[in-house]
């Protein structure tokens, strides 16, 4: 089977927990398992923001977290995704008017990708993760489409 | 005759092999470097090491001295540092001292035997 241009480049997730219940985590987990095992399509768990393509956050975003996850927004090279996992990230959730809670991400970090529920089911974070993915790769187009004009403007002046 | 052949009797070395082996991997190197992300922001915290999201100490509030690394030497030696630290007062007049008194007991040791 030949895939398409989308897999010509494997996607490297980085995880970021803001306070979250461990409920999404362990959904992040189960990605990895042989049920799910996304590894197959070269979506893989990193260890450093540095070498990540998508930001996977998950939490309402508590005070000790947030200086975090704004660092790490910004060491993550561009061009990135920011994927919210679960309820509590994209909203609050039951956390929503708590006094140690600054969230949600959006209202710190921009967002592209929103996967809600409590806890979220790992095909729907798959999902999640391809939207990202889409949105990538359409940077990385517009962006090669960019270097081309300039490098042609540059040959013909 | 073999230019730069070195013979250690367990193996050999060879200068063209090993500056063929230089030029190759480094050219290795910089075909995978060029590969490398190129759209990261210069002068960001893109640049900046990641340690779990925690900004990064002052490399003096980093540092680990040598007392914490032969913490278990002194401490097993304190006997012996605790006098030896107590001479080394850092006047050079007391240094001075010691060594003309040091060289006056071996001139007696030496003029009585």
């Amino acid at each position: 089977m030949k895939l398409n241009k989308n897999f010509d480049r494997s996607l490297w997730v980085f995880h970021l927990n803001t306070g979250s219940c461990n409920g999404c985590d362990i959904e992040i987990v189960a990605l990895l398992t042989p049920r799910y095992d996304v590894e197959r399509f070269g979506i893989k768990l990193v260890g450093s923001p540095k070498h990540a393509d998508v930001l996977l956050v998950t939490g309402p975003v508590n005070r000790k977290m947030l200086p975090r996850l704004k660092l790490i927004y910004d060491q993550t090279p561009d061009p990135k995704a920011v994927i919210v996992v679960g309820t509590c990230g994209s909203s609050g959730g039951v956390f929503y008017d708590s006094y140690n809670i600054v969230g949600p991400v959006d209202k710190h970090i921009p967002v592209d990708v929103y996967v809600p529920g409590c806890p979220i089911r790992p095909e729907a974070i798959i999902n999640g993760v391809l939207k990202a993915w889409l949105k990538l790769e359409r940077i990385r187009n517009e962006s090669n489409k960019a270097k081309v004009i300039e490098t042609a403007k540059e040959a013909s002046s | 005759m073999n230019i730069g052949l070195l013979e250690t009797g367990s193996g050999n070395w060879n200068a063209i092999i090993w500056l063929i082996m230089f030029i190759i991997i480094g050219i290795s190197a910089i075909w995978i470097r060029s590969h490398g992300e190129d759209q990261y922001k210069k002068n960001t915290d893109q640049t900046k090491p990641f340690l779990s999201g925690n900004r990064e100490i002052s490399k003096e509030d980093s540092h680990v001295g040598a007392s914490h690394i032969y913490w278990g030497f002194t401490e097993a030696l304190k006997r012996y540092y605790k006098p030896m630290v107590a001479l080394h007062t850092g006047n050079i007049n007391d240094y001075s001292g010691w060594i003309i008194l040091v060289m006056a007991i071996i001139f007696i040791i030496v003029g009585v035997s």
